[in-house]
């Protein structure tokens, strides 16, 4: 208790980001405009494909990005927004400039994945889906498997996986990713472009 | 040239002559390929080599090598352990394949300057002092049918899956065996689904073939949400055209005018290939109106999940691909009476389709003839946590735990002591010890309180305490819970906050007899599968090591609750 009190108490920890960040929508008109269809029930089967495409690229799903998925498949923003919130790779709040995700399969369980998770939630203030106030870091807990057991615990920041970490090393990586990336992942950010690994 | 690019050869194919006529080229190509004078570079590029850097060590090999050798981009072989590897072929050798290369190492592997990196030959025969990779204990063991063309084909041509036998099955099917003949082939081999549930997939095609609507589809299940399972998303990287021809094969069979693959969105490589192997089918004519001059029609679609594991029980799968929250209904009635779009639907798990196209090709006999009495065949396994050799191997149906642990995945690391293997994914409970001998197939271990399953395990050991392990289990349900009915959405949670309390050191020797109330409820009130057997992983727990529970009630295993978590 004394410990986990302490941790808190020393390092400054930034509050989780909640203020609003916009989506270029002419990008996302333009992403979804090869969801064509010939039937209503072609028209149902496509959301969920155009939604990834938008998560995809933006990382996130905007409320109007969402409209305009609606729109194009002649269905209703509400039913969009019904999948987002309940499949998990959709995110519905910005991610940050690096994204880090944390595989918490059984193998990294059993190999120590949930002292990973407790390290950033001490170090960084943020848990599963957050980002941190800087628009830094954002984590997503994966609860499936990123499949490369071999190298357990494994995260997987930005486009490179590493593994096995500890703790520490997972600090370190995350501090490394912030200095050294920064700048271009700004211009990235400013070209309203975002890679995907 | 050996490597020129496919697209333009691949014309429409209008009759059963043009196919013949385009597998004797793409023979003659992969023959030429490998007893032809030029040398052959392939690299295993997988989602686990990709990881590793095998992307960088491929950019390598067509920079440096690109003027001397023919470089191929194949799949993993399911080997985790010797990524990146790179295959040489040098003429009038067989191929040699090296492991653990880094992009520094590659001009120095070519010209035959660090034998030591060298794992084995590809083929029986050993060449020098290099052995046969077949004699390596990894593959020895392994019986490799379904995925026998990992690590050998390009996945993205389907010239070299056509010379390696794909769409012979789909070819019989339509040409020389009545969809009776073939069902009865289906039946006779007494296939059992491999997703979990081991039902017989030729009573499935039967009952879909009778059913009175006309309109009707089938749709391949390569949905792997459970936390330790990538069996699919490897067969799909490795050969997407053998799960193609079973799916195609069903649809004709079936006479369903349109198949479908659900695959989880979490898998972008497996999924570009999938696709690529569509297009490639369609350009030949494969897919579409009137295959190959026979008048049937087949169309396909390729839809992607959103990374929720509910949506591997067959109609919350179809919920998702009908664009609405994947959340199961009660049944009856079944998928084939009423699936998708309330018409007849054929559900069957990845591995289960691959499995058709051979036993078509061979006969429902020679499969039977695999495995043992009640289940057939080969299963794809993935065991993972602290194991020597980590991959994903196909084993024949009845070899015993102790084998597949020790000999194919090479026992424990070093400085690890078995304590358990959590079998079935999230579905079952755990084996111990005592129970390495009993045989991997589908019954033999729901007799311990094991399971199948999907085929991912994990080994945990000695460091890994129990109660920490089961709430871990429980709380993958508890999140994965698609909150549809009230047992499963409520009774996960108590779960989840009777562990903590036994955790924290503040639980009492009731809350393990409330544990086994609470579960009784969720077994028994839930609506679909999840639900049912979501708190058998911590029954079996408690079963196993009643003594670390007591031990836990009394001194909990926390020292304190973790602040953040106290908050959930």
């Amino acid at each position: 208790m004394a410990n986990a009190e302490s941790a808190h108490v020393v390092l400054p920890v930034p509050a989780p980001y909640t203020g609003r960040q916009e989506i270029d929508l002419d990008i996302v008109r333009e992403l979804v405009s090869h969801f064509t269809f010939d039937d209503f029930e072609e028209a149902q089967e496509l959301i969920l494909s155009a939604l990834q495409e938008v998560n995809e690229h933006f990382g996130w799903v905007s409320p109007e990005a969402a409209q305009i998925v609606a729109q194009q498949l002649n269905t209703t923003v509400n039913r969009v927004f019904g999948l987002l919130t309940f499949y998990a790779d959709f995110r519905t709040e910005p991610r940050g400039h690096h994204h880090m995700l944390i595989c918490h399969g059984m193998a990294c369980y059993v190999m120590g994945s949930q002292a990973l998770v407790q390290e950033v939630q001490d170090r960084f203030g943020i848990d599963d889906g957050e980002t941190t106030g800087d628009l830094q870091i954002s984590i997503q807990v994966v609860n499936g498997c990123l499949g490369v057991c071999d190298k357990a615990p494994v995260v997987k920041i930005d486009d490179d996986y590493h593994g096995p970490v500890t703790p520490e090393e997972l600090t370190s990586l995350l501090h490394r990713a912030v200095e050294g990336h920064g700048a271009m992942r700004e211009e990235r950010m400013s070209n309203g472009q975002r890679s995907h690994g | 040239m050996v490597n020129a690019p496919m697209d333009s050869r691949l014309t429409r194919l209008e009759s059963r002559e043009d196919f013949l006529e385009l597998r004797a080229r793409a023979q003659s190509r992969w023959q030429n390929l490998w007893e032809g004078g030029q040398t052959v570079v392939s690299v295993g590029i997988g989602s686990s080599s990709i990881a590793k850097g095998a992307l960088t060590v491929l950019d390598t090999c067509r920079a440096e090598l690109g003027n001397v050798a023919t470089i191929r981009e194949v799949s993993g072989n399911g080997a985790f352990w010797m990524e990146p590897w790179i295959e040489v072929r040098r003429p009038g050798e067989p191929p040699v394949v090296y492991g653990q290369i880094e992009p520094t190492d590659v001009v120095a592997v070519f010209n035959g300057e660090c034998d030591d990196l060298a794992v084995g030959v590809r083929g029986d025969t050993p060449l020098g002092n290099i052995p046969s990779l077949n004699e390596h204990p990894f593959f020895k063991d392994q019986l490799q049918v379904i995925s026998r063309n990992a690590g050998v084909i390009e996945p993205d041509s389907i010239e070299d899956a056509i010379a390696r036998g794909a769409y012979d099955g789909y070819f019989k099917v339509l040409f020389e065996l009545s969809a009776e003949e073939a069902i009865a082939e289906v039946t006779a081999a007494n296939v059992r689904g491999r997703g979990g549930g081991g039902f017989p997939a030729g009573i499935k095609w039967e009952s879909g073939r009778k059913a009175r609507v006309t309109e009707r589809y089938v749709v391949c299940n390569s949905h792997e949400g459970e936390p330790n399972v990538y069996k699919d998303r490897h067969l799909h990287e490795c050969d997407p055209h053998r799960i193609l021809e079973g799916i195609l094969i069903a649809c004709i069979v079936c006479g369903a005018e349109r198949g479908y693959n659900y695959i989880g969105g979490e898998y972008p490589l497996a999924i570009r290939r999938f696709r690529q192997a569509v297009a490639d089918a369609e350009r030949l004519g494969l897919i579409g109106k009137n295959v190959l001059g026979t008048g049937k029609n087949v169309a396909f679609r390729v839809r992607t999940g959103g990374g929720a594991y509910i949506c591997g029980e067959a109609s919350a799968m179809m919920f998702s691909i009908m664009g609405v929250r994947g959340q199961p209904r009660t049944k009856p009635p079944r998928s084939v009476e009423e699936g998708l779009w309330k018409r007849p639907t054929i559900a069957n798990n990845t591995e289960t389709l691959a499995n058709i196209p051979d036993i078509i090709v061979n006969g429902g006999e020679w499969f039977a003839g695999l495995g043992t009495e009640s289940s057939k065949g080969t299963k794809l396994m993935t065991v993972q946590g602290p194991l020597a050799r980590h991959g994903v191997v196909e084993v024949e149906m009845g070899m015993t735990l102790r084998q597949l642990l020790d000999n194919v995945f090479g026992g424990m690391a070093e400085g690890y002591t078995f304590k358990g293997v959590q079998t079935g994914g999230v579905s079952a409970g755990p084996l111990t010890d005592q129970h390495l001998d009993i045989p991997v197939d589908f019954d033999s271990l729901g007799d311990v309180g094991g399971m199948l399953g999907s085929g991912g395990w994990v080994i945990f050991d000695e460091s890994v305490n129990v109660v920490d392990f089961a709430r871990y289990l429980t709380a993958f349900n508890r999140y994965e819970s698609c909150s549809k009915c009230v047992p499963c959405r409520l009774g996960n949670p108590a779960l989840v906050e009777i562990l903590d309390r036994i955790r924290f050191g503040r639980g009492t020797m009731d809350d393990l007899t409330l544990i086994q109330r609470t579960s009784k409820h969720i077994i028994e009130l839930s609506l679909c599968g999840l639900g049912q057997v979501a708190p058998v992983p911590l029954l079996g727990m408690m079963e196993h090591f009643p003594d670390e529970f007591a031990h836990a009630v009394k001194y909990g295993t926390v020292a304190a609750p973790p602040l953040s978590l106290a908050a959930d």
